[in-house]
């Protein structure tokens, strides 16, 4: 039971990530694959503040998320003037470039990781409250961004993705537009990343590298992207299938790997036969950040 | 004051130990040429060049000829497969940059994923021993794999130049990478060029793996970090300037040889990401260095 709600904690922070990059990659259309850093940074900000500090986790958590929205700042200012395939790199050289500092720095506990981050919740009840908090955060992330994209202001991110130069011809700011999407997806990706923290109570560099990346972006690509639940499906497809091979013992040699391999296989085998994904139709998947 | 052998050493060992990075940035840079696409599968290749070397070698006991015979075969036909049955269907779909980039990057992980499974995560070398017999030549050390690295690297390098501009294929892979379209017209088939990319990166593929393999150990993941070394290179040479990119790879090595001289050697990577992010940046169309021209040789 302990062991099906941890996978279950773990699909709802994935909820949390796919939802906010899809915001920022499907609605936005700015083809980054720098989100899992913000996760890290909501991670590590949040570790260590409660392993250094005495303040209240939900202040780490939303420090976390705030420091995210920072460097999601830092990064967009600079590498929203490209485009394209080089928004694309920029951005995995970004996140590579942080992950690298990570390593290095003696603070964050270097390759080795961040442990001894405290446990908030104690007791029998740690896990089902961990549980409740992670899916009620997950179900509001979903409904916020559903909220969001099918107001005005979404009205007004769906010109700007698919037609920016009309966008900018009726006088609206598309930097800024961009600026504010960037920032609201990674500060949700940092709460994300604060609630793995304190969940796990360890973190390390490993956990947000270039597959990270394409495990999140699979996530929404699969499950379909521009579309408010597809991310969900997404997520508890992606996160739940390799899981199954867990109940057949193997040793962990083999274990990791096979569930990467089941993974991977998926992936390709819906990237070929479901190129819109689950939730995604033909009529919205051409309006999508380059994907078809 | 540094002594100007030290300098002279580091200088030769960071030519050396780019030659691999040469290598393998001309693959990718011509692959980005002639097909527009950055082929992140490229990394799942070079774990098969390597991995096929390693069995061959290590667990069959095959001479080295053979060994990297059976490593072209199985990465050409790799690369052949990628090709036909992924990135062509893709093709056909008009698939976007996403698509592809999720595609290549998976297929990569894909592959990493069956040989850990297959061969563990344990660093692997081709040779029981990768000392290499040295001599010194100038007061400088030149081991024998530094030789044979730098000549494989010109090698490769000459003759790629050779084939893109002495053949009708290499006139029609620039041909198919100017404007594919315009190509078909005249006849010429942009899939035979794209496939013909895709074999010529895996030997290239296959000859950096045979250097790097020799020289260090080798987990399942180390192509993944080759293949970003290759597209920072390939930034700062500028895309679809092949022989640009790999004197970057060059320039690369060379910046992290000589940035020993300053920070310590675990911040060089970090340095590497700076490159790439600074490049694509202020200097998205790579770095071009202007022509040097003679007083008076035009008036």
């Amino acid at each position: 039971m302990e062991y099906l709600s941890t996978i279950g904690i773990l699909i709802a922070i994935y909820v949390i990530l796919a939802a906010s990059y899809n915001l920022v990659i499907g609605y936005g259309g700015l083809a980054t694959v720098a989100h899992p850093i913000f996760f890290a940074i909501g991670a590590y900000v949040s570790g260590l503040l409660a392993i250094h500090t005495s303040l209240p986790p939900p202040v780490t958590v939303l420090v976390g998320a705030a420091c995210a929205m920072l460097a999601s700042l830092l990064l967009a200012a600079s590498a929203l003037r490209v485009s394209g395939d080089y928004l694309l790199i920029a951005s995995l050289g970004f996140q590579l470039g942080l992950l690298q500092l990570i390593k290095n720095l003696e603070f964050t506990g270097g390759p080795g990781g961040l442990g001894g981050i405290p446990a908030t919740i104690v007791g029998p009840a740690r896990t089902p409250a961990y549980l409740v908090i992670a899916a009620l955060l997950a179900i509001a992330t979903v409904f916020a961004i559903r909220a969001l994209v099918r107001g005005p202001y979404g009205r007004a991110i769906t010109a700007m993705r698919d037609e920016e130069l009309a966008f900018t011809a009726l006088g609206r700011n598309a930097m800024s537009m961009k600026l504010v999407i960037f920032a609201i997806g990674c500060g949700i990706a940092g709460v994300a990343g604060g609630l793995y923290a304190f969940y796990f109570q360890y973190v390390s560099p490993d956990q947000f590298e270039v597959l990270q990346s394409a495990a999140i972006l699979t996530m929404v690509v699969l499950g379909g992207m521009g579309t408010a639940f597809g991310p969900v499906v997404g997520a508890v497809l992606l996160l739940a299938i390799p899981q199954a091979i867990t109940f057949l013992q193997l040793p962990p040699s083999i274990m990791a790997p096979m569930q990467g391999i089941i993974f991977t296989v998926l992936v390709l085998v819906f990237l070929f036969l479901r190129p819109a994904g689950i939730m995604g139709h033909a009529g919205r998947r051409r309006r999508t950040a380059g994907l078809t | 004051m540094l002594d100007p052998i030290i300098l002279a050493q580091i200088l030769w060992t960071g030519i050396a130990t780019s030659a691999p990075y040469v290598l393998l940035t001309a693959g990718f840079a011509l692959t980005l040429k002639v097909t527009s696409l950055w082929n992140f599968a490229q990394a799942g290749l070079m774990a098969i060049a390597f991995y096929a070397m390693f069995f061959c070698l290590n667990v069959l006991a095959w001479p080295v000829f053979a060994a990297i015979g059976a490593a072209v075969v199985l990465t050409g036909a790799a690369a052949l497969a990628v090709e036909v049955w992924g990135l062509q269907v893709l093709r056909q779909r008009r698939s976007g940059n996403l698509t592809f980039f999720i595609f290549t990057l998976i297929l990569s992980e894909f592959v990493i994923y069956v040989i850990t499974l297959l061969f563990g995560t344990e660093p692997q070398t081709l040779f029981k021993s990768i000392l290499s017999p040295v001599a010194i030549i100038g007061n400088i050390a030149v081991s024998d794999w530094d030789k044979l690295a730098v000549a494989t690297a010109a090698a490769g390098l000459a003759a790629l130049w050779l084939f893109m501009t002495r053949t009708r294929e290499g006139q029609f892979l620039v041909a198919v990478a100017d404007n594919a379209k315009l190509a078909e017209l005249y006849g010429i088939s942009a899939q035979r060029a794209y496939r013909v990319v895709a074999v010529i990166a895996a030997l290239f593929i296959v000859g950096a793996m045979y250097l790097v393999g020799s020289h260090g150990g080798i987990v399942p993941n180390t192509p993944m970090e080759l293949v970003l070394t290759a597209v920072i290179a390939t930034l700062l040479g500028g895309i679809g300037r092949v022989f640009a990119a790999a004197a970057a790879a060059v320039v690369l090595a060379l910046i992290q040889s000589f940035s020993i001289l300053l920070i310590a050697s675990r911040w060089q990577n970090l340095l590497l990401y700076g490159f790439l992010f600074a490049a694509i940046l202020l200097f998205p169309r790579g770095v071009r260095v202007p022509r040097l021209r003679l007083a008076g040789a035009r008036r």
